[in-house]
């Protein structure tokens, strides 16, 4: 086995929302979007992070105490507050907190050791028909560590699911689909400016790479988070939905309702998140969003 | 091919029962006090009498003498009490306790933990007269007691469970009011049960069997035991049963002859009919066999009352594989078109209430009390016969939807799950588990639940019927005699261990002397120290057991319906079940329980890792800091907390389980029970249980502070423990089959609705729980609510009054229960999407 590493934030054993059965989805850390609506902002940044627990903090200082960096600065007040720059995530707080109000997001592992965790659950795998899921952050930010531990997974009969955003290169993506066999594709927006703008990225390259996934024959689920007010216009949804119908018209097309359940992990990692005020999605856009996608001939449900 | 579209559309609240479960809802409960007196009665008009006679003549004039009613709307009969909600006892069996309530004017009742009972102001002097006159016609000294002093010596009631606490069962007691029936350790004179064989033969069957055999003995003797005390006893003991047997069938037609007064005056032609069909039923059942699905189902239900009454203070009727029972009349009547699947429901609804409506009063003082809220009439489903066909039917589907829709905290309901069983029905019970929110059904494993009976030597076609009784027991329809558990607390046993086997709580040395564990340099050491506690008290466990034991047979108590029901054995034996008429003696008298075992291998963890592994810290500190309950040793604290624990799949952590799980069982298996000859079975539920247990236990090295609840069940993990969901918890649980040896060996989940709000969800649960029986599980339980709803609930209980539990081997309603165990249910881990 190699000593291909990638950067962890969260390893989800039975996960049942990634794929088929009973599965484990591996988180990778690091994503180029910025999608205003990302529900894990600990899975952005490539590098291990602090997060902190306001909910559990007692403001005692130990944490500020015990930096090495002086990464940490304490008010009685307003409590520890991390100056990301500096700090390293080494740790010494975690340990010193009484209170379990800091953990580090984020370890450097080895496909070994992943797949250590992943292999113990093979049972409810083959019982269930289910396997593992990657995700992220974005997959393809760390191909050869995502390549390697699904060519394990390949070699011991365990089901493999790639869920990505589809930005990355066409070189990663290689790499990545010669060992999955369904593919997670995210579409989030039609317009190549609003693409941007949103995202903080182009939108051809997503494209292109639907396109190569396509091209190869893997089942793909085309997952649409439908955020009100940026992507749920009737515009958007059909554009997105010519596209699927015209690249992979066997696709299903899931729409993933707006939740915030992310918001308050934001400020734990020094974010702030800024679509406080938006609503969520009414029953009737959520119908209406199906049956766009059901008028182009496509395979459509609404995820709960 | 059962039709789930007709069963998921039945509507089992009938606008009737709706009305019959609003009055139950508002009833408040009240003291019933006629069965008592009666009781008392028969026991003054029998004297002199042989005591099998007496019992069954107290039994007699009960059933053929309590006030009886039929309520308006009522399909099926047969009340415990004239009140909607009476709490029966009798003070024959625990008098000193019912005085102490009658001069307190409070009456807690079994089913809950939170409210007492009303008594009418006659019905009270009544009582009180009837208590008054069993303490002084009481024995001045507790028979158990005595012969376990003069055979044991005083220093062993240090140990039970009322002073110690090394000991638990509401049996190893010293303080206990031991009434006329002086052990009542064991279910009340051991579980008695609906027999199939009964309801299927007619009790005029068993009767003229009694007869003939009696007969037999007039003419020609009894070719086993010419001229021996059992020759004798067994004359008695066969008129016992035909009393008995008879006072039941005179039970059942006191019911047909109110019916028919009854219909007599009924102006509504609907209702006159059906009040005439209930007599009709009960001028049939229990005397012969039931000619349908109503008759049978009235006959289930009279069963379950007559093996109530006739349970001392504390009635366990597990009502068996009632899908099984009733399925051959379903099937019949379906098929001449008598029946549809909503009238079956409806008959089932009605059932359920009449369960429900049993509620007795308790006198065990609270911290002892097990399975609180609970009466345990558990009903099992499913199963597989001798050629492993599995015998899923539709009765086991509307039984389902039955308890999901009328939602009502008992019967508790198990599924023998088998892996070729209908993936459908799976699915249903996941469904109807989610409607119903509170753990019910819970599944067991088919597979191994016979395989322990084989292991033992019993045949295939016997091992293979067995059934759920008692919180989290089981045992062979008909033919074991299902005795209670004695226990020990393998916590205390630990505490021992780590004191040198001093007891810091009572300040005495109860144990041997093991060795300062502060001056131990291997952690070898503390596992022998502890082995050396455990092989030290198993011996003087069982002992107590046979000496209390011995008592009971003395005494002979409640032995003619027990004959009755097994009659097959007990009664060309001339012997009850619990005297080794049974035809297999594997329950009797012979669960050894053992309750702790995640805490214990948690502790053994912490201390390895910590004090021997990563030195860390040192046994003094350690011992220090327990001594203070973590007070100052904050930074200790965090570091035991954070030690690797059983249930997340780590390594590390299940090795000392492992090791835990096979030496217990090893110590308190090396000699055989002499009761049976054979090694003892072993117990190890925890549930409900672990809350007065751990009251009794300081800080421990897995960061346990003092005096809280120990973990809920046998391989449940413990709260806020398991941070790597449900596979990695039941991989832990399941590396090797410890379940093999222990019945009781639950695992209780709990998920958030979130987890289940889906069709697709809800088949990947089942799939869990596939995986779960095929690494070897032996029972999952799944309690569906969010954490939100369970803190609500403490705050505003009266909004509530609705929200169902899973505790152990029952179900309850949360607001009954006692502060202690709402809030270790509460913080069970709950796994949910994050």
């Amino acid at each position: 086995m190699s000593d291909v590493t990638g950067t962890i934030f969260n390893i989800q054993r039975y996960s049942i929302d990634d794929g088929p059965g009973i599965r484990t989805t591996v988180f990778v850390k690091g994503c180029p979007l910025r999608c205003p609506w990302c529900s894990n902002p600990e899975s952005q940044s490539v590098a291990p992070q602090v997060l902190h627990r306001y909910t559990s903090c007692v403001k005692c200082g130990a944490c500020a105490a015990a930096c090495p960096n002086g990464a940490i600065a304490f008010t009685a007040e307003g409590g520890p507050a991390f100056d990301r720059a500096k700090c390293v995530a080494c740790g010494e707080c975690v340990r010193a907190c009484l209170n379990d109000a800091l953990k580090i997001s984020g370890e450097v592992m080895t496909v070994e050791k992943v797949w250590k965790t992943v292999r113990k659950d093979e049972v409810y795998y083959e019982t269930s028909g289910g396997g593992v899921t990657c995700s992220g952050g974005e997959i393809l930010g760390q191909a050869d560590f995502v390549a390697e531990l699904f060519k394990k997974c390949r070699e011991n009969g365990i089901h493999t699911c790639a869920d990505t955003s589809g930005f990355g290169t066409a070189e990663a993506l290689d790499k990545v689909l010669e060992y999955t066999d369904l593919v997670y594709f995210d579409l989030k927006h039609m317009d190549d400016a609003r693409h941007r703008e949103l995202m903080g990225v182009p939108r051809d390259v997503i494209v292109r790479n639907l396109e190569t996934v396509a091209a190869r024959g893997i089942p793909v689920t085309i997952r649409v988070p439908l955020i009100p007010e940026y992507n749920s216009g009737e515009e958007n949804l059909r554009a997105t939905a010519e596209l699927v119908r015209a690249v992979a018209p066997n696709a299903t097309v899931s729409v993933l309702p707006y939740h915030k359940y992310g918001a308050s992990k934001y400020a734990s990692v020094g974010m702030v998140y800024a679509l406080d005020e938006l609503r969520e999605n009414t029953p009737e856009e959520l119908e209406r969003a199906r049956a766009i996608f059901e008028e182009y001939g496509l395979k459509c449900e609404v995820s709960k | 091919m059962v039709n789930k579209q007709e069963i998921k559309s039945v509507q089992v609240l009938t606008p009737r029962l709706q009305k019959l479960k609003t009055d139950w809802e508002n009833a408040a409960p009240q003291v019933y006090v006629d069965d008592s007196i009666l009781f008392t009665q028969s026991w003054k008009e029998t004297e002199g009498l042989p005591i099998d006679i007496r019992w069954a003549k107290a039994l007699e004039k009960r059933l053929l003498e309590c006030p009886l009613l039929i309520r308006d709307g009522e399909l099926i009969v047969g009340s415990l009490t004239k009140f909607i909600r009476g709490n029966g006892t009798l003070c024959a069996m625990k008098p000193r306790e019912i005085l102490k309530m009658v001069e307190s004017g409070k009456f807690d009742r079994k089913t809950s933990d939170i409210s007492s009972t009303n008594i009418d102001a006659a019905d009270l002097e009544a009582l009180r007269a009837d208590a008054e006159y069993w303490i002084e016609h009481m024995p001045k000294v507790s028979s158990v007691n005595a012969s376990v002093e003069f055979d044991m010596g005083d220093d062993v009631f240090d140990l039970l469970f009322d002073r110690g606490m090394v000991f638990e069962g509401r049996g190893v007691r010293y303080e206990m009011d031991r009434g006329l029936f002086q052990n009542y350790s064991s279910y009340g004179g051991g579980v008695a049960q609906v027999s199939v064989k009964c309801v299927e033969n007619g009790l005029n069957y068993v009767i003229d069997l009694c007869k003939r055999e009696r007969e037999r003995m007039l003419a020609e003797g009894d070719e086993n035991s010419h001229g021996t005390a059992q020759f004798l006893r067994k004359y008695w003991l066969l008129k016992a049963t035909i009393i008995s047997c008879e006072a039941f069938i005179g039970y059942a037609r006191r019911h047909a002859e109110l019916a028919r007064e009854l219909a007599a005056t009924e102006s509504d032609p609907v209702r006159k009919a059906e009040l005439l069909r209930i007599a009709d039923a009960c001028e049939r059942v229990p005397a012969e066999p039931p000619r349908d699905f109503f008759e049978a189902l009235q006959c289930v239900r009279l069963y379950h009352l007559v093996c109530w009454k006739e349970s001392s203070d504390r009635p366990e009727v597990p009502i068996g594989r009632l899908d099984q029972l009733l399925y051959p009349y379903y099937e019949r009547d379906k098929a001449a078109g008598k029946i549809t699947a909503q009238e079956a429901a409806e008959l089932l609804g009605a059932l359920w209430l009449k369960i429900r409506e049993c509620e007795n009063l308790v006198t065990i003082p609270r911290e002892q009390r097990a399975a609180p809220g609970s009466l345990l009439p558990n009903i099992t489903l499913c199963g597989t016969d001798e050629q492993g066909n599995d015998l899923t039917n539709e009765v086991s589907w509307l039984v389902l939807e039955a308890m999901a829709q009328i939602k009502l905290s008992e019967p508790a309901i198990y599924v023998r799950y088998n892996p070729d069983m209908d993936a459908q029905f799976v699915l249903h019970a996941l469904e109807c588990n989610r409607e119903f929110g509170g753990g019910n059904p819970a599944f067991l494993s088919d597979k191994l639940g016979t395989q322990r009976y084989l292991d033992r030597g019993i045949p295939l076609k016997d091992a293979c019927n067995w059934n759920a009784s008692g919180c989290l027991g089981y045992h062979l329809d008909s033919l074991e005699h299902m005795g209670g558990g004695h226990n020990i607390s393998q916590l205390k046993v630990l505490e021992l261990a780590l004191h040198d086997g001093f007891d810091p709580r009572t300040q005495k040395q109860l144990g041997p002397h093991t060795g300062d564990v502060r001056e131990f340099t291997s952690f070898e050491q503390v596992l022998e120290a502890y082995y050396k506690q455990l092989a030290y008290f198993v011996p003087i466990l069982r002992k107590f057991k046979l000496l209390s034991w011995s008592t009971e047979i003395a005494e002979g108590p409640m032995s003619g319906l027990r004959v009755a029901m097994q009659y097959e054995d007990c009664i060309p034996a001339g012997l009850a079940s619990r005297e080794g008429g049974a035809r297999y003696p594997e329950g009797r008298a012979c669960w050894l329980g053992s309750r702790g075992l995640v805490d214990l291998a948690d502790t053994m963890t912490a201390i390895k890792k910590l004090v021997f592994d990563e030195k860390k810290t040192t046994m003094a500190e350690l011992m220090d800091a327990c001594e203070k309950d973590w007070e100052g040793y904050e930074t200790l604290h965090k570091l035991c907390i954070n030690s690797p624990k059983y249930g997340n799949d780590d390594d590390y952590a299940d090795e000392i389980y492992d090791e835990m799980s096979k030496k217990v069982p090893e110590i308190m298996q090396s000699e055989v029970d002499p009761l049976t000859g054979k090694k003892p079975m072993l117990f190890i539920g925890a549930a409900a249980g672990h809350v007065g247990i751990g009251k009794a236990i300081g800080a421990l090295p897995n960061g346990r502070a003092a005096g809280s609840p120990t973990c809920d069940a046998a391989c449940s993990v413990s709260p806020g423990c398991d941070v790597t969901g449900p596979t990695a918890a039941i991989n832990s649980a399941t590396n090797d089959l410890y379940a093999k040896e222990y019945a009781g060996y639950a695992m209780n989940m709990k998920f958030s609705k979130s987890l289940l709000n889906t069709p697709e969800k809800i088949e990947k649960l089942s799939w869990l729980v596939k995986a779960f029986m095929k690494r070897g599980g032996w029972h999952i339980q799944f309690n569906i609510h969010s954490r939100e709803e369970l803190l609500d609930a403490q705050a505003h209980p009266e909004e509530h009054k609705n929200l169902l539990v899973r505790v152990g081997g029952y179900s309850a309603y949360f607001i009954d229960l006692p502060p202690g165990l709402q809030a270790e249910i509460v913080n069970r881990t709950m796994h949910e999407i994050i």
